[in-house]
């Protein structure tokens, strides 16, 4: 596939980050290639406009990967990340978070909102999104969302943002995300420990995150987000600087930051990346299974499965919970991504296989007994992610075993919908029972 | 409620937004056409089919061009023919001593072969265990109803034929070096002209044997109904060597 550069250009920033600032052994492996997956989906959050939510033990590396890969995509100065960061305590507040009143125009009677640095910069991260209690953890999610940030009845959009969030493992000081929230997150994904020998070497390369700082270009950004201007005027003059500073990196350390066109470029590449039939019909499969409900339509967190139910072999029985809308849209994201990142001209089963279980980890509710069952495995990955992993597997076992019969199911669909006399297929699995509701759905509105 | 001009935006795109309608949810499907996905065990059937239907062409070949001789008179020169026949159709086929054991099998329980005549399907088979790549063949016979003669003709050293249940007439014949067992009965002419190598019957055996024999060794683990005139070789009778030696006549019935 064509990728006019901007695919290797990428991958030199992910070499960059491995060799020189993020030390961690790689944990994913496509198609014999192998990545770490902190990094990798970090990367593809900032290429794709995502959303991730890092988690990990204190001390892990969590936001400085984050910082680091931002400051490549985005051409930002680390100082300016820092100085744009939210982190999550307790006393958090709106004005800290997204903007203030103008106070010298408040004495003159006048309502004008001094947008925070958050609020305006396209790279967001809050560190330790958890320590925000529930109540201030729905204050960010409009923004988190659809970059709306909204103030004494003011608003700017951000047309183009990522937006990175920390999470500890559960502790004294640790809140619950919640639901909402978390389902905003396209991806989840554990910065581990390196290794007693990796971590040796981080010890010894300390200060190695000064060859992406540079205090004149810092003072620069914070003169033109602190200016008085209309917030859209701001955007070419951070622009402008933005491109000084990835070309002072490109001369320090030989490597190329992505600039805003580059950005627009390699997203609408990516957007032209289709799924092909089988990565189509085997997230069709998934999906299904993580919705069903024979009994009460769809999966509903309220509702419990009855007991000798037909379809007790698929993930419907184990979980709790309803997976959403923004999952199939996060999933195909992220695929397509890697897709680029590989250069592959379409979606396959293997970049599914490989994004899905970020995708899925957070946003599904395991019952009880599928976790008291699975606790004790052996397993590299945070739990949830473990079981995550577990449910792709499974799922694309079962598609390897029927995938022809099902896209022809789905193909003997497409043609009931445009009105050939036939009949759906039969199956076992949840899916076909979806094609015929979609079908008879179709029936009913002629 | 909120003042259209107090809404800020940053950089609008230069695209159109493009709406989705609600569509054929399965439209990109449309022209899939499903490819019959072949399971390794499929393929392996039609390997195995492929295979006997070639065997057994051979078969019918060698049936058309030399049944009617062999079918009225066995006579030496007349297998040496027939034998040159098989070979040729043998040596064009890529086939496993299992496959050897399914046309024996299929001999009888096929309607694809129409006829069995002992003494062609014994050559034909004798040259598929000499062309086989196996050096170990085994042939499972003891379900068949007709005792199948010529088996292990001019078996080649090296080669090791194991045959469970009887053979028919001329087990062994010309044998050249190899090993033939068989854990049945053998009847007349056993290992009749036979060269080198060793033959050993389990249970009993008929007249003639080792007729004209020139060398090699036949071990009876029952009786031997008769001794053939033997030119040089050994036979043993229940592991009690009866040629050479005073014991046996040639053709002696007891």
């Amino acid at each position: 596939m064509e990728t006019n550069g901007y695919q290797k250009q990428v991958m030199d920033l992910y070499h960059f980050i491995s060799d020189h600032l993020y030390f961690n052994r790689p944990d994913l492996e496509v198609k014999g290639e192998t990545f770490n997956s902190a990094i990798l989906l970090s990367l593809l959050t900032g290429l794709v406009k995502g959303k991730e939510l890092i988690i990990g033990e204190p001390g892990l590396g969590k936001t400085t990967s984050a910082e680091f890969v931002c400051s490549l995509i985005y051409q930002f100065p680390l100082g300016v990340i820092w100085g744009s960061e939210v982190s999550g305590h307790p006393e958090q507040t709106e004005e800290k978070i997204i903007g203030r009143p103008d106070l010298g125009k408040l004495n003159r009677g006048e309502e004008d909102v001094v947008w925070t640095n958050f609020a305006q910069v396209p790279v967001k991260i809050v560190d330790e999104i958890n320590r925000l209690p529930e109540t201030k953890q729905s204050m960010i999610l409009d923004g988190v969302d659809r970059g709306n940030w909204e103030y004494l009845n003011e608003m700017i959009i951000n047309e183009e943002y990522c937006l990175y969030a920390t999470a500890n493992y559960q502790d004294g000081g640790t809140n619950t995300i919640i639901a909402p929230l978390v389902d905003r997150f396209d991806v989840i994904v554990e910065s581990r420990y390196p290794g007693a020998n990796l971590s040796f070497l981080i010890a010894k390369s300390k200060g190695k995150e000064q060859v992406l700082r540079h205090p004149k270009f810092e003072k620069d950004f914070y003169r033109i987000l602190k200016s008085k201007i209309a917030y859209e005027k701001k955007i070419p003059k951070i622009e402008e600087v933005c491109n000084a500073f990835g070309a002072y990196v490109e001369e320090t350390i030989g490597i190329k930051p992505l600039k805003r066109e580059d950005r627009f470029q390699i997203r609408d590449q990516i957007g032209a990346i289709d799924l092909d039939l089988d990565a189509s019909a085997f997230s069709r499969m998934i999906l299904s299974e993580l919705s069903f409900c024979d009994r009460y339509g769809q999966k509903r967190i309220v509702e419990h499965c009855e007991e000798g139910c037909h379809y007790t072999g698929y993930l419907c029985r184990q979980i709790k919970n309803c997976a959403s809308n923004r999952l199939p849209t996060s999933i195909k994201l992220f695929s397509q991504g890697l897709a680029w990142l590989m250069g592959d001209s379409v979606v396959d089963i293997e970049h599914l296989k490989a994004v899905m279980p970020y995708a899925l980890s957070h946003r599904i509710q395991w019952k009880d007994e599928i976790l008291s069952q699975k606790e004790r495995a052996k397993r590299d990955d945070p739990f949830q992610i473990f079981l995550a992993k577990e449910a792709v597997k499974t799922v694309s076992q079962r598609y390897r075993e029927q995938s022809d019969y099902l896209k022809d199911a789905l193909a003997v669909g497409s043609k009931i919908f445009q009105g050939e006399p036939l009949e759906p297929l039969e199956g076992d699995h949840p899916i076909y029972t979806e094609i015929k509701k979609d079908l008879l759905h179709k029936r009913n509105r002629r | 409620m909120k003042d259209a001009d107090s809404i800020k935006k940053t950089m609008p795109s230069s695209k159109p937004p493009s709406l989705t309608v609600f569509q054929n949810p399965f439209e990109e499907f449309e022209s899939f056409q499903c490819q019959k996905q072949e399971i390794p065990l499929d393929r392996m059937v039609q390997t195995a089919e492929a295979v006997m239907d070639q065997i057994r062409l051979g078969y019918e070949k060698l049936l058309e061009e030399e049944a009617k001789e062999l079918v009225w008179m066995v006579q030496y020169n007349t297998i040496i023919k027939a034998y040159e026949v098989a070979e040729k159709y043998v040596k064009e086929i890529d086939y496993s001593a299992e496959d050897i054991e399914d046309f024996c099998f299929a001999l009888e329980n096929t309607q694809k072969i129409p006829y069995l005549i002992p003494g062609p399907a014994g050559i034909y088979i004798s040259a598929l265990c000499n062309y086989a790549k196996e050096e170990e063949i085994a042939l499972k016979l003891s379900e068949l109803k007709t005792e199948i003669n010529l088996i292990g003709f001019r078996l080649p050293k090296g080669k090791r034929l194991t045959v469970e249940g009887d053979t028919g007439d001329f087990t062994g014949i010309g044998l050249e070096g190899g090993e033939m067992i068989v854990e049945g009965n053998a009847k007349n002419w056993t290992g009749a002209g036979m060269r080198s190598g060793k033959i050993l019957v389990k249970k009993n055996i008929g007249l003639h044997t080792g007729e004209w024999m020139m060398g090699g060794e036949i071990y009876v683990g029952g009786r031997i109904r008769g001794i053939g005139n033997i030119v040089e070789g050994k036979v043993y009778e229940r592991e009690k060597l009866v040629y050479p030696g005073k014991a046996r006549y040639p053709n002696l019935y007891y």
